[in-house]
């Protein structure tokens, strides 16, 4: 089967001429500070941004935002220091997810993620918290996937914004089935 | 997957007399379609963006087989399992075999229109397995019996009220539920079905022969709780979704969602990379890769329409589509509809099944202007309606796109509508009006042709 299907591309092709690769993608003209032109798409699809200029100011921050839920599903890749006192549920059960984004492109508001840590805490609870360092912060898609390159794992998984549909009479509904609140932290 | 495509003739009468909600409903839906792809197209150099696409695609085409067999290569390092098929058949049996290594009893879906065009849901539920579709638009159909009636908004032929009535009915939600309240039973139901599915089954925008690296776009999430919940994936790709190059990748992701939806890049990117590793907490422990053919090299082989295989099935060139609009896609009788579903449609059900589709078209070019992709689409749809004049089977009335438009013709609060939204084509396509003044001029007679709706076409869009 493989072979008869090459064959017949083959046989297809074979006075076509052939279209050379057009090189890189000419891409967005970018200017400005990156994390504010992060912040603001990002918020522009209904995410939310905070940003934190120490490890310190972010823990502070994060004992008042984790006291709203019940349990955390954290994935395996969130550094220790910022693991929240909350009991740890299995995803299905928790109302918070929290990971690590190995990086974040300004130009499309994407957070990268990995499927190292886990992928059903970024999936499954209602709320996801996303913590970034201000450095992983692209200001391209083009150059936070160059920068995964070089190790690709079993899913990089772009997040840009909360789960949403227009499905059903063209309103847009938030949360249909992964997180219906992302709420990115940036640290430097 | 039942084709009906040489019917059009009467499927697009029939939904402008029975169904004339169904107008409405695809105008409201196409025309926001447009417009946000128009502004998104507008904050971008976008026809550099399209001439890089198209490049990328014809540069992949050109050179499938050498590609085909580096993805081959690749995927098979990151442990995913690789077959190919050269017709449905083939596939229902792929998907039966490992279905039955697995033991999979439920599947759950991502919106793929090759699964349609193969029949898989049936050809699944035939062997005892439940399918559940998790796409909110596609879980709507299925809950009518229904195909979908576009490529991105499989459910647009659908009204609010309409999955009010049918949830009511389903999930008991009270009759004039808010859409929140009927997407928040929709995701009760389906998170049990993620959380219980032995397989999850999907299709793939992009193949990258590089990295093996498979790449999916939605908004929903649904398409990355298939292909990490359930024990093991499925996803069927066509042969001519393959590009060279990991940085081909973050433009393709961007000019497809620019194209489709007008965002900057869907919700959610999935860019697989084979079965969960050692080390990770989960995901599946094993993923299929179906390369499929079905008449794909057939196409590859004809030089006049070759360039179809370009396709990111963005849904652009029917929003745009004047013909498209007044029927919605369930009148050309198979999955793919508007001007990319006529192209397509003699290329791979034959003359004999798909020859009525090119001429359901105004040939106003209004669908090239918009391809992401450069597809010269209404030369292709001239083509095919010379090659199906030549041999004799073009369809009986002239014009079928002309007995639709009697027909809303004789409705004219529809009819207003209808040129309303023809009024938001581009401007690029009243440059063509001299052509349309033609065709006019030869069927002037026509009850469709009121002289307001004249008038509008000859104004140009305000
Ligand atoms: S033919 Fe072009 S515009 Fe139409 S769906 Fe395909 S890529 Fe989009």
């Amino acid at each position: 089967m493989r072979d008869r299907i090459l064959a017949r591309v083959r046989s297809a092709l074979a006075d076509r001429e052939v279209v050379a690769h057009p090189g890189a993608f000419p891409g967005p003209l970018h200017a400005g500070p990156v994390i504010e032109a992060f912040t603001d798409r990002f918020r522009a699809v209904g995410g939310e941004v905070e940003r934190f200029a120490g490890m310190d100011e972010a823990l502070d921050w994060l004992e008042g935002f984790a006291s709203a839920f019940a349990g955390v599903a954290a994935g395996a890749d969130v550094p220790a220091e910022l693991a929240t006192k909350l009991p740890t549920v299995p995803a299905r059960d928790a109302p918070l997810g929290v990971s690590m984004a190995r990086y974040a492109a300004a130009d499309t508001g994407s957070l990268v993620l990995d499927s190292k840590g886990g992928r059903l805490p970024q999936l499954l609870p209602p709320t996801h918290l996303v913590w970034v360092r201000a450095d992983a912060v692209m200001a391209t898609l083009d150059e936070a996937l160059e920068a995964g390159r070089g190790d690709l794992p079993a899913v990089l998984a772009l997040h840009s914004g909360p789960s949403r549909s227009a499905d059903i009479g063209r309103v847009i509904v938030t949360g249909v089935h992964g997180p219906g609140r992302v709420v990115v932290g940036i640290v430097d | 997957m039942d084709v009906h495509s040489r019917d059009y003739a009467a499927r697009a009468r029939a939904i402008l007399r029975d169904e004339p909600h169904v107008r409405e409903a695809v105008i409201g839906a196409t025309v926001a379609f447009d417009q946000h792809r128009e502004r998104a197209y507008g904050e971008v150099d976008s026809d550099a963006w399209r001439a890089w696409a198209s490049d990328v695609k014809s540069h992949a085409l050109t050179n499938l087989a050498d590609y085909l067999e580096e993805a081959e290569s690749r995927l098979t390092e990151n442990g995913v399992v690789v077959h190919w098929a050269e017709t449905a058949a083939d596939v229902h049996s792929v998907l039966e075999a490992v279905a039955a290594d697995h033991g999979v009893r439920k599947v759950v879906k991502g919106k793929s229109m090759l699964s349609e065009e193969l029949g898989v849901n049936d050809a699944l539920e035939r062997q005892g397995i439940e399918v559940v579709e998790t796409d909110l638009g596609e879980y709507v159909i299925q809950l009518f019996g229904e195909p979908p009636s576009h490529i991105v908004g499989p459910a647009i032929h659908r009204s609010l009220e309409d999955i009010q009535e049918l949830f009511h009915r389903v999930h008991g939600t009270p009759p004039h539920a808010t859409p929140e309240d009927l997407a928040a039973a929709a995701r009760v139901a389906l998170r049990e079905a993620f959380l219980t599915a032995d397989m999850g089954i999907t299709g793939g925008n992009f193949l990258v022969a590089e990295t093996g690296t498979l790449a999916l776009i939605e908004n929903e999430g649904n398409i990355r709780l298939a292909t990490s919940a359930p024990k093991v994936h499925v996803a069927l790709v066509g042969i001519e979704k393959v590009i060279a190059r990991w940085s081909d990748l973050a433009g393709m992701l961007q000019l497809t969602s620019r194209a489709a939806t007008g965002q900057a890049v869907g919700t959610f990117v999935s860019m697989i990379h084979g079965p969960r590793r050692d080390g990770e907490p989960d995901g599946p422990e094993a993923v299929h890769v179906i390369l499929v053919d079905n008449g794909r090299t057939g196409m590859l082989a004809d030089e006049a329409t070759w360039e179809a295989l370009k396709c990111v099935r963005c849904g652009a060139c029917l929003n745009v589509c004047p013909v498209y609009r007044q029927t919605g896609g369930h009148a050309y009788g198979w999955v793919y509809s508007g001007p990319i579903g006529a192209v397509l449609a003699p290329a791979l059900l034959g003359l004999d099944e798909g020859g009525a589709l090119p001429f359901a078209s105004t040939l106003c070019g209004a669908c090239t202007e918009v391809c992401p992709v450069r597809i010269p689409l209404h030369d292709m749809l001239l083509t095919w309606r010379r090659r199906t004049v030549e041999a004799g089977k073009a369809p009986a009335t002239e014009g079928l796109l002309l007995s639709a438009y009697a027909a809303a013709a004789k409705r004219p609060a529809l009819f207003r509508l209808g040129a309303a939204g023809l009024q938001l084509l581009p401007m690029a396509v009243t440059r063509r009006l001299p052509f349309l003044k033609s065709w006019l001029a030869v069927h002037g007679d026509l009850p469709w042709s009121k002289p307001s709706f004249l008038r509008r076409w000859k104004a140009g869009p305000k």
